[in-house]
């Protein structure tokens, strides 16, 4: 991985984390998490380990709470107001919501890939480049972009035109320029929500290939609305569902979390295979 | 490699890893063929007793392909070849357990009828009749390993050999049945069923290999059927 500059707050994880992979602890451990927005509560009671250098999928029927669960993992739901968190979040050990934690850094070693590719209006190079520049990365900037887009399987198709604009790119090659661009700055968790949503197949199996090859380096969850993609590429797999209440609101729950070949061959709960057959959803 | 084999490279080393191990099946099988002839014509219960000790190494691999084939059918959504792949390496995988099966039984036979004496005439039948049944068996997985779609009808020719093998050995069986007794006599006659059934087993690998590569099997009315036991 590329070296970046000192970071002070940082040296806690990055010491935890080599601990953690030699351990094979858990890299999240999620402890009854709830998330409300104002009298609105979205998921709750959700307990569950991530592990690292996995592919972990949330899967489930719109409403679920998946994309919300998934933004407590490195606090994006802090830039909503009415937005409140319950029960507990643990990163390498490490309470993700303690008084001490500034979650700009907490971003920045848990990076995020979103449903539509949002590269900026800029160069290609520059879309790699930004992260690292704000953070005054001090290495050899030209590498870091070199190695960005080849750990992000584009570098072959953009390596002749790093200065053209970046959203003239496909679709497809949009959304890997924002993994390159999530990797640049040296994450070792990238969340992913729907990130092929847009895609076309081709364009979606080049993403789950990339997938494959950078949860060697990196910790990977999914939000998939695509069940096939969860069966495809995660290791675990996650089932959430939404129970309804007398009144009408609707809160999101944990059905099955366990190995993705046992909850697409031999699911335990009723609600996931009904889920995953299509017989409900 | 072509780029459409790129994108989903993770996917062909899963298909190309089942195919191997389903081959080195194969080869535990066959070298337990091996054993329980060489068993059977030297009259060594102690290497029918290797043979039946090796059979749990064979089921507990067979069974970790299947399940493998089974979760990846559920996690790929194969379709067209991957489909036809995964759809006959269950069928095949059965041919070859089913035969390291058979291979067993007649180890078992052995052990039961301990004591008695081939005479010399069945012995050299059985000879080669077991020699024909397991290079046919061979050429199957040859057939498997390499993905031949021509060796389907090449082998169902060849298994005319094996048949007609085991057409004398039963002769020679009904000639001396009444110096043997009877339970002997059944005993012989299973063997040569055996031998028959893994000469099938194999051309049926190989017909396989044919609908994998081709989509069709070689000819409806040349598949070998019917049930072993």
């Amino acid at each position: 991985m590329t070296e970046t500059g000192p970071r002070p707050r940082t040296r806690r994880f990055e010491a935890m984390a080599s601990s953690t992979a030699a351990t094979g602890e858990a890299l999240f451990a999620l402890e009854d998490l709830a998330v409300s927005y104002g009298d609105f509560q979205a998921i709750g009671g959700v307990t569950m380990n991530i592990s690292p250098n996995e592919i972990t999928a949330f899967i489930g029927p719109s409403g679920c709470g998946k994309t919300t669960l998934l933004r407590c993992l490195n606090r994006m739901n802090d830039l909503i107001d009415s937005a409140r968190v319950e029960g507990s979040v643990r990163y390498h050990g490490v309470d993700l919501y303690g008084p001490r934690i500034d979650p700009v850094e907490v971003r920045r070693r848990i990076g995020m890939v979103f449903q539509k590719a949002n590269p900026f209006p800029k160069s290609i190079y520059d879309n790699i480049a930004f992260g690292p520049r704000v953070a005054g990365y001090s290495g050899d900037l030209d590498d870091l972009v070199e190695e960005s887009l080849i750990r992000a399987a584009l570098w072959d198709e953009v390596k002749g035109k790093l200065r053209d604009f970046a959203p003239s790119l496909s679709g497809g090659q949009q959304q890997r320029l924002c993994i390159a661009r999530a990797i640049a700055t040296s994450p070792d968790v990238v969340l992913m929500d729907e990130p092929c949503s847009a895609l076309d197949p081709i364009a979606t199996l080049k993403i789950e290939e990339l997938m494959l090859q950078l949860k060697k380096d990196y910790t990977i969850v999914i939000v998939t609305h695509n069940m096939q993609q969860a069966a495809r590429v995660s290791d675990r797999t996650a089932f959430f569902t939404v129970d309804v209440a007398d009144e009408g609101s609707r809160t999101g729950r944990l059905v099955e979390f366990d190995d993705t070949g046992v909850i697409f061959t031999t699911p335990r709960e009723k609600a996931t295979e009904d889920y995953i057959t299509g017989r409900f959803g | 490699m072509s780029p459409a084999d790129e994108i989903r490279h993770h996917f062909d080393e899963t298909l190309d890893a089942i195919l191997r191990g389903t081959v080195e099946l194969g080869a535990l099988v066959h070298e337990n063929l091996h054993r329980t002839t060489e068993a059977v014509l030297e009259s060594q219960l102690e290497v029918a007793q290797q043979a039946l000790d090796a059979d749990d190494e064979i089921d507990a691999r067979y069974a970790a392909l299947e399940h493998r084939v089974f979760e990846v059918m559920a996690r790929q959504q194969p379709v067209a070849g991957d489909l036809r792949f995964l759809v006959a390496m269950t069928r095949v995988l059965y041919e070859i357990e089913r035969s390291g099966d058979l291979a067993v039984n007649m180890a078992k036979g052995l052990i039961r009828r301990e004591g008695y004496t081939l005479p010399a005439g069945v012995h050299s039948l059985l000879a080669r009749m077991a020699r024909e049944s397991a290079h046919l068996f061979q050429r199957g997985l040859d057939a498997l390993a390499d993905l031949d779609a021509a060796a389907g009808p090449v082998l169902d020719e060849a298994d005319d050999v094996v048949d007609e093998l085991v057409g004398e050995f039963y002769a020679a069986i009904a000639a001396r049945s009444d110096d043997m007794g009877f339970d002997i006599a059944v005993e012989l006659s299973r063997v040569g069923r055996y031998m028959e059934r893994i000469a099938d087993h194999a051309v049926n690998i190989a017909e396989h290999v044919t609908f994998i590569v081709t989509g069709s099997f070689p000819e409806e009315d040349s598949v070998a059927t019917g049930d072993e036991n």
